[in-house]
């Protein structure tokens, strides 16, 4: 055990006095948090845009009843539409107009449906969330206004009503913050692999490359042991990039006023241990391979560009994950790298994994580890790999 | 003392080592002398136990090495053909790690360090990262690093190639000064001066093969030369091939 820990502490020494290895760490634990962040401030401030709007009218004079009432909504103000509204939208200058017509006061007068436009670009997604609500504006006005009507002769303006429509509201700003959400898992086990990278790689291929192994073989210490702690130091360093990130992220998500996304942020302190719990056995399974596969690497690099295309294998489901949520689905627990999404998944919206899941997942990864560590015990014993420069 | 008895090693169908046999007793230098490809480096592997032998065996003060390599490697220091550094690294942490790893206490490592320090005249460098260290500077830190657990044995491939004067004299001393203290020691090497400058015995190897073994006084008299140079181009062939 003593000299595990000698080897483990000779290479995390070693790992951490590589300044890529330390830019690595902390790139890779900050990326994903501030992208979230940037994500859901991005959509927050697309939805408060949406609730305080400024609508540009041309020809307020033609409807001064609709442009009051306009006035008097929450958040509403008025303002001067430009001369050519078409072109103003176009070039992106007024994200919409409403242009009330001449004959407006006319017709309103007469009671018939008083003729208004509102001019926008549909495929612009960030004015898209205003326009619907100045379209919501418009059929409040038209609904009070006809119910007023009706009164006025007489008729009880719930006939007009055949459907009693109860909106069950999820907005796709809504949609889109849980999306960003799904996010999160992935970005844990990112951080994870590439902060582990480094070590994993060095205290392999790079103690080939520089012809260190054959005099550290020469030591008494079983290859068993060797292997174990310099895994012991990737795992320690992949850890401390997964908490990092977690972190990070936690305290950013603290900070975003999620509850107006229709989010609810439900981590807490005990949230925090099960997240841990959940992602750890990754920790231990990801520096493991990423070490049984540095060893057919002669030099450094040649180890980093076989890890950089390892990296894709979580980041494919990863981002499936996103599109596809992976509740409610048992049965994935046990693999590695989904099942990690999965519980994540779970643990952030406010659900703990059944302990059998989090066990059986631990255990595939436990399992795993050691199969793949006792493989590159062996590779540490072949002469190719001592020898082979 | 180091028995080597009838060592083979074949890499496909290229036979690097045939049945090479030598002794190297306690208290002596045996030079392994013979050209680049005689099979001098694999031998050592062999010795030291990181490749397994075709056939044969080998013996470190009486302990099987392919039967209990740990115990035997403890008996045996290696300097193998590169230095193997870690960059980041100062001088003292890679002699501290081997130590560790040997199982010597600390304060009896201290001790050591101060010791080669001082031999090996690393006061200057002992405590920096060996990343812009000379050739001869980085020899030094992987000697000393290869004999921190004071072996019986010591085993050295090329210790001086390509070393500059000075470094050259530093390790010659340290070979010198190993031998008095009784230790066993072996070195590789191509270079005739080398060998001729230090050795008690010389084993001459050419084509993975011993040509001859003994005191340069019996090498000369086996070949019947005046000098060993001539000895040595007599025993392996102008071309380096074994006669």
């Amino acid at each position: 055990m003593n000299k595990i820990w000698i080897v483990a502490v000779k290479e995390w020494t070693d790992g951490f006095r590589d300044r890529r290895s330390l830019y690595t760490l902390l790139i890779s634990a900050l990326f994903g948090p501030l992208m979230i962040g940037f994500m859901f401030s991005q959509i927050a401030s697309q939805q408060k845009g949406a609730q305080e709007i400024k609508i540009p009218v041309v020809g307020r004079q033609h409807a001064p009843v609709l442009v009051n009432w306009l006035t008097q909504q929450s958040g509403v103000e008025v303002i001067d539409g430009p001369a050519d509204p078409e072109a103003a939208v176009r070039d992106r200058k007024s994200d919409f107009v409403l242009v009330i017509e001449k004959e407006f006061a006319e017709k309103f007068r007469d009671s018939r449906p008083a003729p208004v436009q509102v001019v926008s670009d549909v495929t612009s997604q960030s004015t898209r969330s205003k326009v619907s609500r100045l379209n919501h504006l418009l059929n409040g006005f038209s609904s009070e206004m006809g119910g007023m009507r009706l009164m006025a002769r007489g008729v009880s303006p719930v006939i007009v009503s055949a459907l009693k429509v109860e909106q069950i509201d999820i907005a796709t700003s809504q949609q889109r913050a849980a999306m960003i959400f799904n996010f999160i898992p992935m970005f844990l086990v990112i951080s994870l692999f590439t902060a582990g990278m480094p070590i994993a790689s060095d205290s392999t291929a790079g103690e080939r490359e520089r012809g260190s192994l054959e005099p550290l073989l020469l030591n008494p210490i079983p290859r068993w042991q060797l292997v174990t702690g310099k895994w012991m130091a990737a795992m320690g360093a992949a850890l401390l990039g997964m908490l990092l990130t977690l972190t990070v992220t936690l305290v950013m998500l603290s900070r975003l006023a999620l509850e107006e996304l229709g989010i609810r942020n439900h981590v807490g302190t005990g949230q925090l241990i099960l997240l841990l719990a959940a992602t750890a056995p990754m920790a231990l399974l990801a520096p493991a391979v990423q070490m049984f596969v540095s060893c057919f690497a002669k030099s450094f690099k040649e180890a980093q560009s076989y890890l950089g295309l390892l990296m894709i294998a979580p980041t494919i489901p990863g981002i499936a994950a996103v599109f596809y949520p992976l509740t409610n689905r048992p049965w994935l627990h046990p693999i590695p790298v989904l099942g990690q999404y999965a519980m994540v998944t779970e643990i952030l919206g406010g659900k703990a994994p059944a302990p059998i899941a989090m066990i059986g997942a631990t255990l595939t990864a436990v399992i795993l580890t050691a199969l793949l560590l006792n493989l590159a015990t062996r590779l540490f014993t072949s002469e190719k790999i001592i020898f082979g420069r | 003392m180091i028995h080597a008895k009838n060592l083979n090693k074949q890499f496909g169908d290229f036979i690097a080592v045939d049945n090479v046999s030598f002794s190297a007793p306690d208290g002596a230098v045996t030079g392994l002398l013979g050209p680049n490809g005689a099979g001098k480096t694999t031998s050592l592997r062999m010795i030291y136990g990181l490749m397994k032998p075709g056939g044969g065996s080998v013996e470190i003060d009486g302990i099987d090495m392919v039967a209990k390599p740990l115990e035997a490697q403890k008996r045996i220091g290696v300097l193998p053909d590169l230095s193997g550094l870690y960059p980041r690294l100062t001088a003292r942490e890679h002699i501290v790690y081997y130590g560790q790893l040997q199982g010597i206490e600390k304060a009896e490592l201290n001790r050591r360090i101060a010791h080669w320090v001082e031999i090996l005249d690393l006061s200057g460098i002992i405590d920096r990262r060996v990343a812009g260290f000379s050739h001869g500077e980085r020899t030094k830190v992987a000697l000393a690093r290869a004999i921190v657990h004071n072996p019986q044995n010591i085993l050295l491939d090329e210790p001086t190639n390509g070393l500059d004067v000075m470094s050259t004299r530093a390790v010659r001393e340290l070979i010198r000064h190993l031998r008095a203290e009784g230790r066993c020691v072996v070195f590789s090497s191509h270079v005739m001066q080398e060998v001729s400058a230090l050795c008690d015995r010389i084993v001459v190897m050419g084509r993975g093969k011993v040509v001859a073994e003994g005191t340069p006084e019996e090498l000369l008299a086996l070949t019947g030369m005046t000098s060993l140079e001539d000895a040595f181009v007599s025993l392996v062939g102008p071309h380096g091939e074994a006669a």
